[in-house]
């Protein structure tokens, strides 16, 4: 249970991330702060991106307001909205020169992305810090290793412009990291006013800043100081807060074996951690990861990873989220626990199948135990520990190339000729020809995103060179290169994709209606997609009700489904990036399945202009007719290994079946299965369409009322009502 | 493999038939005919159109298709249908464009239900498998026991939910093809039986003592119909039936009447009773007496 003192402290928690509430005397307002920055940097102008950055990063942790309030145990940034950050100003400012100066593709990107046939973006987001040296180092530890570095690259005679640059900036960093604890330490002293729990938080903070971690307490106090320092101020660079239980066990078993805490007051630092990430709200949800294997073979879970779920339980809330390694090993009393949240509705959960990881990592050069112990960060992504940085670099439309397709290369809605002339409909006189052309199209797509990612990949560390993140990279201190440019051992560029299902639904329609039963030809086609097939109700009907749908278990249309899949996957894994690493496909599609929907007219398989595509491996929403199991087949029939950067499927199933033991021991069986056939992320959607409309009219009885929309879980209440109807619509399509 | 049946519904990922992840098979015609049946269309033995006027978008593809004309549109544009005229023969089921129309039946050889029962194989683990249900599945023996054997030939866990009312020849056919009964229990008193169902339950109680003497896995799946099977007495009648019998568990199906819609479409009168907030507490209580005749409630 929550303790009496939480259930009192929770208001301010909530609040904490939402409004401004430091003590004003501490520093200098946030206005005043800004405009001191822009005046700062502007001054440095000419200095490398690293030293303006390193400083305006210093300014902000001498000038910051601050709070240690006693009804927290964690402390209190001023920089507490989540969109105007003090260094946001630094990065769109390089974005714009990057983009004017540098950029060679940037008229391509600028069209791919306004027709919709991708989304690049420059992809800060998804980069993790190597934990195990966060915390076993502290903050003085990194510091003196950077400096350790920064001499044996002196030694070596290897000093150039760049790597002093690449230094300095680390150390004005992290010693600037150093002197905003000693703020917090003495402002915590002087405004203890006998309060306990404030003597507690400053005895925590002297500790951090003399060295490393040495209880539960300082470590998650740690966790959240390097959050708040990486992502809020130096900007985007704590995709993942780590491998909770595993990395904290050891502290929570020699304190409880000291004595030094009670159980109860380990589950009330979680709960007050949970809340800091539950305050700040970020809709893609904060994730931490559990589970996985030991080098021995035996599973990672363990009393914490049960205490730190039971928490999580309690607290009813979409983020942070959790992602839950699972193995042969990991126990059935922990799987069904989470499974048994998962279907009350209110824990944003996904299970990720070890053995399906480690295929996929293999299959990128990584070794054994790179793979075992690889982080999970973001929605689902994996990459070696301390040793890769991973970007979502594109996002590919896979329904476009066939709107392109029936107008010659030419976006219809904005006219913008971003495909290919593949020639006029009438040529096509075969399903195989008008096939070839859709490969054209895409082949097309996928060229120009790659080529596009590799000119602006180029710059990520010019526009926001990445210290915090960086001075835990050993490899970036070793190489004196940013650990967001090329100073990870691994930097792989995800390609991303949406609207697979859409796309392989729609050629199965043009094969069946147009070649095979001439119900239509390409022209009229063509004319009723324009026309978003009004008048032409009927033949949609006919369409929608067809069988020849992804997810199914069919086996021609699954067959042809992994064709396509196996062509995307071979254009983009391990092609090499610009950041001296690789690209590595993914069949997960975060936002861009609402947001490329869009920007996509009606297409052969029904779908209405601007409705919403497919996401991830999943089949279009409701065309699943056959139910879990078959869609479990259709989808695993595709090798996940060839998606190194993802493939996650959605799952949505009726409470009623999955009630009572009996459906809690099915939904186990069925992540087993899915496991077994080498499916990569899993995730449940349990919802009933009758819950969903009374939601609709009562938000106020369903306040912890969660769905999954993608890797990440939202408050149903929290959604817009046309995103509700979706969806409702979806769930009234489940049977029981 | 020839034989055929009629199968009216193959439900794959079935969770509550039978331990584990199973396909049921879903075979058409029943003896007994229960006040609230749920499956109205696993009555009759007769493949039978539904037609859900509700879902109906008035698109008249049933019309052109029908050979025996029993679909028509008005002139209001409205459809009608005239059960009397139609033989069954699912043309219009796969035409309709609003998914109004579904066929109850299909003839099927065994070999073809195999070949749907196994879809899931990989999903059964080791103790899922594929159940046959109804209606009564053993109105269709010979095809339940062909089934039966060649899944038990592939070591595949087989269960049989049955009302009971069969001859005991019928069942101890498929005795040894069967791992697990699912064994309806619907009144222990002969004359309530009869008022419920339309038959006393003396085939039944000996059939289901002969299951039990035969050591064989037994669940009875008991349906608490508010007012008409869940007094007090009823239960204790039950519970002193039970105890003497080698029983695995109980399950105590909860009321619901979600089935009406599907008389309608049907076309057969409803007789089934409402359903109240009440039931569910009903059931509680249930199974309370039970527990204490040292039963095992599921
Ligand atoms: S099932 Fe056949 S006979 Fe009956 S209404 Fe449909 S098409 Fe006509
Ligand atoms: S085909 Fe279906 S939807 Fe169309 S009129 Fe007939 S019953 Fe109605």
């Amino acid at each position: 249970m929550l303790s009496e003192q939480f259930k009192k402290d929770r208001p301010y928690l909530e609040r904490k991330f939402k409004t401004q509430i430091c003590n004003p005397a501490t520093g200098l307002d946030n206005e005043t702060l800004k405009s001191n920055l822009i005046r700062l940097t502007e001054e440095l102008n000419g200095e490398p991106h690293e030293l303006i950055k390193a400083k305006a990063f210093r300014y902000v942790c001498e000038n910051l307001v601050i709070d240690v309030n006693p009804q927290d145990f964690f402390v209190c940034f001023g920089c507490w909205n989540r969109y105007d950050r003090p260094l946001s100003f630094l990065m769109s400012k390089w974005e714009d020169e990057v983009n004017k100066n540098c950029l060679k593709e940037l008229k391509t990107l600028e069209e791919q992305n306004a027709s919709g046939s991708s989304k690049m973006w420059k992809d800060f987001d998804h980069s993790v810090p190597d934990w195990e040296a966060v915390l076993s180092l502290g903050f003085p530890g990194l510091l003196e290793r950077v400096k350790t570095y920064r001499r044996k690259c002196e030694a070596d005679g290897k000093m150039g412009l760049d790597e002093k640059a690449y230094y300095e900036g680390l150390e004005i960093t992290y010693a600037a990291i150093l002197k905003m604890l000693d703020r917090f330490h003495l402002y915590a002293l002087e405004h203890s006013d006998g309060n306990q729990r404030v003597k507690a938080v400053a005895a925590c903070l002297d500790s951090l800043r003399k060295g490393a971690p040495s209880n539960i307490f300082e470590a998650l106090q740690l966790i959240y100081l390097f959050f708040i320092f990486g992502e809020h101020i130096d900007r985007f660079q704590v995709r993942s807060l780590g491998n909770l239980d595993r990395m904290l066990y050891p502290y929570f078993q020699h304190d409880i074996a000291e004595g030094r805490y009670t159980e109860k007051e380990i589950r009330d630092f979680f709960a007050y951690f949970m809340m800091q990430w539950a305050s700040i709200d970020n809709y893609w949800g904060h994730p931490f990861y559990f589970g996985g294997s030991k080098a021995n073979g035996e599973t990672e879970i363990n009393d914490l990873s049960y205490l730190i779920l039971d928490v999580y339980d309690q607290l009813d809330i979409p983020t942070p989220k959790l992602q839950i390694k699972i193995a042969a090993n990991t126990p059935v009393k922990f799987i069904d626990k989470a499974l048994d949240m998962i279907r009350r509705g209110h824990s944003s959960i996904v299970f990720l199948s070890e053995n399906a990881i480690r295929r996929a990592l293999l299959g990128q050069g990584c070794t054994e135990e790179e793979a075992r112990t690889c982080v999970i960060s973001g929605c689902y992504e994996f990459i070696p520990q301390g040793r890769g940085n991973g970007t979502c670099a594109g996002h590919i439309n896979m329904l476009k190339p066939i709107e392109l397709l029936f107008h010659n290369g030419r976006d219809p809605k904005t006219g913008i000729s971003c495909g290919i002339k593949t020639g006029e409909l009438s040529e096509f006189k075969t399903f195989d020809e008008f096939y070839k052309a859709y490969i054209q199209q895409l082949e097309h797509i996928i060229e120009s995103v790659l080529k596009c990612a590799n000119d602006f990949e180029k710059y990520l560390h010019r526009i926001n060179p990445a210290q915090v993140y960086s001075g835990t990279i050993e490899n970036s201190l070793k190489t004196a290169k940013d650990a967001f440019h090329n100073g990870s051992v691994y930097n792989i560029s995800g390609i991303l994709n949406a609207g697979f299902a859409n796309a392989v639904d729609a050629l199965m329609v043009i094969k069946d209606f147009v070649f095979e039963k001439h119900e239509v030809n390409l022209a009229e086609f063509r004319d009723i997609l324009q026309a978003n097939w009004q008048g032409h109700e009927k033949l949609r009907l006919k369409i929608l009700n067809s069988k020849n749908k992804f997810g199914n278990g069919i086996e021609s249309v699954d067959s042809f489904a992994e064709g396509l899949a196996l062509f995307l996957a071979n254009k983009i894994n391990m092609r090499p990036n610009s950041r001296n690493g690789f690209f590595a496909a993914s069949m997960h599609s975060a936002r861009q399945f609402i947001e490329l929907g869009e920007k996509t007219g009606a297409s052969p398989d029904g779908r209405l202009a601007g409705e919403e595509i497919s996401k991830n491996a999943s089949p279009v929403m409701g065309m699943d007719k056959n139910g879990v199991t078959a869609l479990i087949k259709s989808v695993t029939k595709i090798d996940s290994a060839l998606f190194p950067g993802d493939f996650p499927l959605d799952v949505m199933m009726h409470p009623a079946t999955v009630q009572g033991n009996e459906g809690l021991n099915a939904m186990r069986s069925l992540l087993k299965t899915y496991m077994d056939k080498h499916g990569i992320a899993i995730h449940f959607n349990i919802f009933d369409a009758n819950v969903l409309l009374d939601a609709q009219k009562h938000p106020e009885k369903y306040e912890g009322l969660q769905v999954r929309v993608c890797g990440w879980n939202v408050r149903f209440n929290d959604i817009a009502k046309r995103e509700q109807d979706e969806y409702i619509k979806r769930a009234l399509s489940i049977k029981e | 493999m020839s034989t055929e049946g009629i199968v009216f519904e193959i439900k794959r990922f079935a969770v509550h038939d039978g331990p584990g992840i199973r396909t049921t098979l879903f075979l058409k015609g029943c003896p007994l005919r229960c006040l609230w049946c749920h499956n109205p269309e696993s009555i009759s033995p007769h493949p039978q159109l539904a037609y859900y006027a509700h879902k109906c978008i008035n698109c008249g593809e049933c019309v052109s298709v029908c050979p025996e004309h029993a679909h028509a549109i008005s002139l209001e544009k409205l459809h009608y249908f005239e059960r009397r005229k139609c033989r069954s023969c699912g043309k219009c089921e796969t035409a309709c464009l609003g998914n109004a129309l579904q066929l109850y039946g299909m003839r099927m050889t065994v070999q073809e239900t195999l070949n749907a029962a196994l879809e899931d194989r990989d999903f059964f683990g080791d103790d899922g498998g594929v159940t046959l249900s109804g209606g009564e599945p053993l109105l269709q023996a010979d095809f339940c026991f062909e089934i039966l054997t060649a899944l038990k030939r592939q070591a595949i866990h087989t269960a049989l939910d049955t009302c009971g009312q069969v001859k005991w020849k019928t069942m101890s056919m498929i005795l040894n093809c069967t791992d697990i009964f699912l064994f309806d229990f619907k009144a222990a008193n002969p004359q309530k039986h009869h008022k419920l169902t339309g038959s006393d339950n003396r085939q039944i109680l000996e059939n289901l003592q002969k299951l039990s003497d035969a050591g064989a896995e037994i669940e009875i799946r008991m349906p608490l119909i508010p007012a008409l099977n869940d007094s007090d007495e009823d239960i204790h009648e039950a519970g002193k039936i039970l105890s003497n019998l080698h029983i695995k568990s109980i399950k105590i199906l909860p009321y619901h009447n979600m089935a009406r819609s599907k008389y309608d479409a049907l076309g057969m009168a409803n007789k089934i009773p409402a359903s109240s907030s009440q039931d569910n507490v009903n059931s509680l209580h249930a199974v309370e007496i039970l527990r204490n005749y040292g039963l095992e409630i599921n």
